[in-house]
């Protein structure tokens, strides 16, 4: 049984709005590391809401098709359990701050709190998930005084804290610096292995940092679905992306060895003036 | 000890960190013995409400407060004196009116004042040795270890929790508006003018925040369980226990008799 089934799912905001998500269909086995990348207003936050479970109740009831949880629509969950299975990150640090802690420590034991663990259980869990994500020189501070940066980190300890079997990282990386961007995709791909990721993106190169199947998103719907050297050969790649992005990311791909195969066509002009010695007279 | 670092949060609190005996007193004790001060007040003639609010300062300056309590007192008390000296002592006439030369000032009045005054007095007092003697993120642990629902003690700590979120918004709202041409340093007709343009995003945003945080919450299984469990959860002497029963014992009967006599 797959971790998260999508069957036909059609959903707008309201009764009259238009439809955000049209008949999509996508299914996502445990342990898998998914990048869903589209653009501006494709449906990329409206899926990942769906996907966590994050809509009230009668957004979700409002909508044609289902989402199914290890087989189990999502209103049918209960809170403990849906906490227990998947976990969500948005796109604002600041908005996934509990507001119930004072200090960065606090606000990681926040959530297992709540699931009524044992205080011992809790500091393993808590001890874990900060070296993880590499805030133990942070514990004291108060998580509203953190950088953005540190903050996100801050957001995927208490995410981790729950022991969720899939983690929802909506553009986790949006707002950051190059270097800051590195370093928190360096800390995701460390993450444990049988944890699903699925990441929504609107930037090739975090996708190809942490997943290992992309698929396109574009006005509500599933343009392409697989390996990410097949997905980025889809027309509507360029479109998305632009070509330089994707240029960039076959390059990474093809220094990974998977892509385009042994060929030796350039991909960039530094390329093309090494492979022919010099620039082709016209 | 990893989990009581509030005294370290650099948020716009009036806690002032310390070791005296009233900070190291559980909260729940000082939060009843407030409520227990405050029914107390009530019963007291003025010169009892002078000196619980005596007192009050007295402590608060040997728990290291003293300049939090008089910057606070002074702020607060001052505009009402003055206010209630011109409305009770010399607007109100009494019958009683005695001339200074200047003005006319009723005594009955100016004992009615200093009445209100010394209770408000008495009542600010003791709750400011509460708050800038009570941390409340460890108000929060003592209630949320003593089985109180998580959503009250919720309601109870959100205000000051998300007192530097909102703040932070609220500068990035004023920059904003004022970066678009709001003039917020002109005369106070200009300023009355611009103040729905800061007041209405600051709301909205605030309306759209708690939404998303209902999901956060929610996503971390909050109020799924009756209780939570705490890490560090302040520490509570058995004499503390018989004190608050005692003292809410006492609330009810000193109310009654105030209400009987």
């Amino acid at each position: 049984m797959a971790l998260i089934d999508i069957k036909n799912l059609t959903f707008g905001y309201g009764a009259k709005g238009p439809a955000v998500l049209k008949g999509l269909n996508l299914s996502i086995e445990s342990g898998e590391r998914l990048a869903i990348l589209g653009g501006n207003g494709s449906g990329k936050t409206t899926l990942a809401h769906w996907i966590a479970g994050w809509l009230p109740r009668p957004a979700m009831e409002a909508s044609q098709g289902e989402v199914l949880a290890r087989g189990k629509a999502w209103p049918e969950w209960n809170a403990l359990d849906r906490a227990a299975t998947v976990q969500f990150v948005g796109q604002i640090p600041m908005q996934q701050l509990s507001g119930f802690a004072f200090t960065v420590y606090d606000e990681i034991v926040f959530g297992p709190g709540n699931l009524g663990l044992s205080a011992d259980e809790i500091r393993t869990r808590a001890d874990w998930a900060i070296d993880i994500c590499n805030l133990r020189h942070l514990v004291y501070r108060d998580p509203f005084t953190l950088s953005g940066g540190e903050q996100q980190r801050l957001s995927i300890a208490a995410a981790l804290v729950m022991n969720p079997k899939a983690l929802v990282l909506d553009e986790p990386t949006g707002n950051f610096d190059p270097e800051s961007r590195d370093n928190l995709l360096e800390q995701i791909k460390g993450l444990p292995r049988d944890l699903t990721i699925i990441l929504f993106d609107m930037a090739l190169k975090p996708a190809l940092a942490v997943a290992e199947r992309f698929v396109l998103l574009d006005d509500g719907g599933i343009v392409a679905d697989g390996l990410p050297e097949e997905v980025i050969q889809h027309p509507a790649a360029i479109d998305m992306f632009g070509l330089p992005a994707v240029t960039e990311a076959a390059l990474l791909i093809r220094e990974s060895g998977k892509f385009p195969g042994k060929a030796r066509l350039p991909l960039t002009f530094d390329q093309a003036v090494r492979l022919f010695g010099g620039v082709p007279a016209c | 000890m990893i989990g009581q670092g509030g005294p370290n949060s650099g948020r716009t609190l009036l806690f002032v960190p310390g070791r005296s005996v009233l900070h190291r007193i559980n909260p729940l004790t000082k939060l009843v013995g407030l409520l227990w001060l405050a029914a107390t007040t009530f019963m007291l003639p003025p010169a009892g409400m002078a000196a619980v609010a005596l007192a009050a300062i007295i402590f608060g300056v040997l728990a290291g407060a003293g300049a939090t309590f008089v910057k606070r007192l002074i702020l607060t008390l001052l505009p009402l004196t003055i206010a209630l000296f011109v409305v009770h002592g010399v607007l109100i006439d009494r019958g009683d009116m005695v001339d200074h030369g200047l003005i006319s000032v009723s005594p009955e009045g100016l004992k009615y004042m200093f009445g209100i005054v010394v209770r408000v007095a008495a009542l600010l007092t003791v709750s400011l040795l509460f708050v800038t003697t009570t941390h409340p993120a460890i108000l929060l642990k003592a209630l949320d270890s003593h089985g109180i629902s998580p959503g009250i003690a919720y309601l109870i700590a959100s205000p000051l929790l998300l007192l530097e979120p909102f703040s932070v918004r609220a500068r990035a709202i004023r920059d904003a508006q004022q970066a678009r041409g709001l003039d917020l340093n002109g005369r106070w007709v200009a300023r009355a003018k611009a103040f729905p343009a800061l007041l209405i995003p600051l709301v909205t945003l605030a309306l759209s925040d708690l939404d998303q945080r209902a999901s956060v919450l929610d996503g971390r299984a909050f109020r799924a369980r009756p209780f939570r469990t705490v890490l560090d959860a302040p520490l509570d002497r058995p004499w503390e226990t018989w004190a608050r029963r005692l003292l809410l014992v006492a609330i009810p009967v000193q109310i009654g008799v105030v209400l009987w006599l």
